[in-house]
């Protein structure tokens, strides 16, 4: 009987051993988190940033107007990482005037500034013609294309005349720099995934999900048992 | 009696089904556009829009009223004889509403809900409400009465109320610099 029990013992603790081994690793770090500053520092490996799911945002436009990035989450516009005002409508392109950005959707030019703020939002009770499609530039003078034609005006933008031009320079949607997508990465999920957050869920097998949970029960059930199996071959010990 | 209390319960279920429909369709309408709104204040004598920039003299009572920065460097307007209108969007709880006033001689004419986009609250939308803003007047910053709350729209109704008072504080600032 004893010598069943040892061999139940010994099989139990070769199984269990790896993860007692991680549990207790995990465990020490996070005792002493705050003095290895675990909480500051952050872990961007893309298959955990992924797996958290904070690895990605995706843009619903993108245009490079002179140095800047101008895009649309959602409702949202964005130059560079920076949210600047809300739309309703998808962005359809931007041309960069002499200290203007100028935007446009299907029913309204967006101005920005320079730096990127919001100047105003145009529509058609300010004179913009309707039913935009896109937007350009002929000689530095701005043009939009609408459904019912072309139009152009000068950098008050409230007067348009209908014209008919070739060789204008539409605005082209970009890809999203790289560098761009971090900056909006960290801005919608921050710098990524503390380590003292990624080895508390190691630790307590969250990082697996539900069945990670599960794991730690039956970890949990089989230390018991190892306990008690040590316990009995103690107090069975030859004297 | 069990096939009369079925029939009625399956009606009433439709009712409810066509009721929540017609509510979220109210909730996101666009009632009139921009340019309805100007076209039909000015009798389609549409004055020449012009703007007010939002420097650093306005932008502290500007701030004041609403509650936050305004999120905009300019702000555009309508004008003819003593008749100004406005069109000023305010966030209600999570969406922009879109707010057409006309202030006449310091006093509020009319305020319409041009798009409202939120879920709840749509009541403000109605004239029974909006009616409560007429001839409101700007007392050191504030409308010189009280506006009545509606249950469930406390912050509709609030975002009505400070785009009102902006419309009336604008009006008074570009007629002193006139």
């Amino acid at each position: 009987m004893n010598r069943r029990m040892r061999r139940l013992h010994r099989t139990l603790g070769a199984a269990i051993a790896l993860f007692v081994l991680l549990v207790s690793i995990t465990g020490l770090l996070l005792n002493h988190s705050s003095d290895l500053k675990l909480d500051k520092y952050y872990l961007t490996w893309p298959w955990l940033l992924t797996h958290y799911g904070v690895g990605d945002v995706q843009a619903d436009a993108v245009f490079l107007l002179d140095q800047s990035v101008i895009s649309q989450i959602g409702s949202e516009i964005f130059v560079d990482a920076k949210p600047i005002t809300h739309i309703q409508r998808p962005l359809l392109g931007g041309v960069s005037l002499d200290e203007v950005m100028v935007l446009a959707t299907d029913d309204a030019l967006i101005l920005l500034n320079s730096d990127g703020e919001f100047i105003e939002r145009m529509g058609a009770a300010a004179g913009i013609p309707p039913m935009i499609q896109n937007i350009g530039l002929f000689h530095g003078a701005p043009v939009i294309q609408t459904r019912e034609g072309m139009w152009r005006s000068d950098f008050m933008l409230d007067k348009w005349e209908p014209i008919s031009l070739q060789g204008i320079s539409w605005s082209l949607p970009s890809p999203m720099p790289k560098s761009t997508q971090n900056d909006l990465i960290k801005y919608f999920h921050g710098e990524g995934v503390t380590a003292e957050q990624f080895l508390l869920d190691v630790h307590n097998g969250r990082i697996l999900g539900s069945m990670g949970v599960w794991l730690l029960d039956i970890l949990g059930i089989l230390l018991t048992f190892l306990s008690l199996t040590g316990i009995w071959m103690w107090l069975r010990r030859p004297r | 009696m069990n096939i009369t209390n079925n029939i009625f319960m399956q009606m009433m279920l439709i009712g409810l089904l066509l009721c929540s429909f017609a509510v979220s369709v109210f909730a996101g309408s666009v009632n009139q556009t921009n340019e309805d709104f100007i076209a039909e204040t000015f009798a389609d004598n549409i004055p020449k829009s012009k703007v007010v920039w939002i420097k650093s003299d306005l932008r502290p009572a500007i701030a004041d009223i609403l509650g936050h920065e305004y999120a905009g460097l300019r702000i555009r307007y309508w004008q003819q004889a003593q008749r100004t209108a406005w069109i000023l969007e305010e966030i209600g709880k999570e969406s922009p509403i879109t707010f057409g006033i006309v202030i006449a001689k310091g006093k509020v004419e009319l305020v319409k809900v041009l798009a409202y986009r939120e879920s709840r609250g749509g009541e403000i939308q109605q004239r029974a409400f909006t009616r409560q803003f007429t001839d409101a007047k700007l007392s050191e910053q504030k409308l010189d009465r009280h506006i009545d709350g509606i249950s469930g729209a406390t912050l509709s109704v609030r975002a009505m109320t400070s785009v009102v008072t902006l419309a009336l504080y604008l009006t008074k600032f570009i007629n002193q610099i006139e």
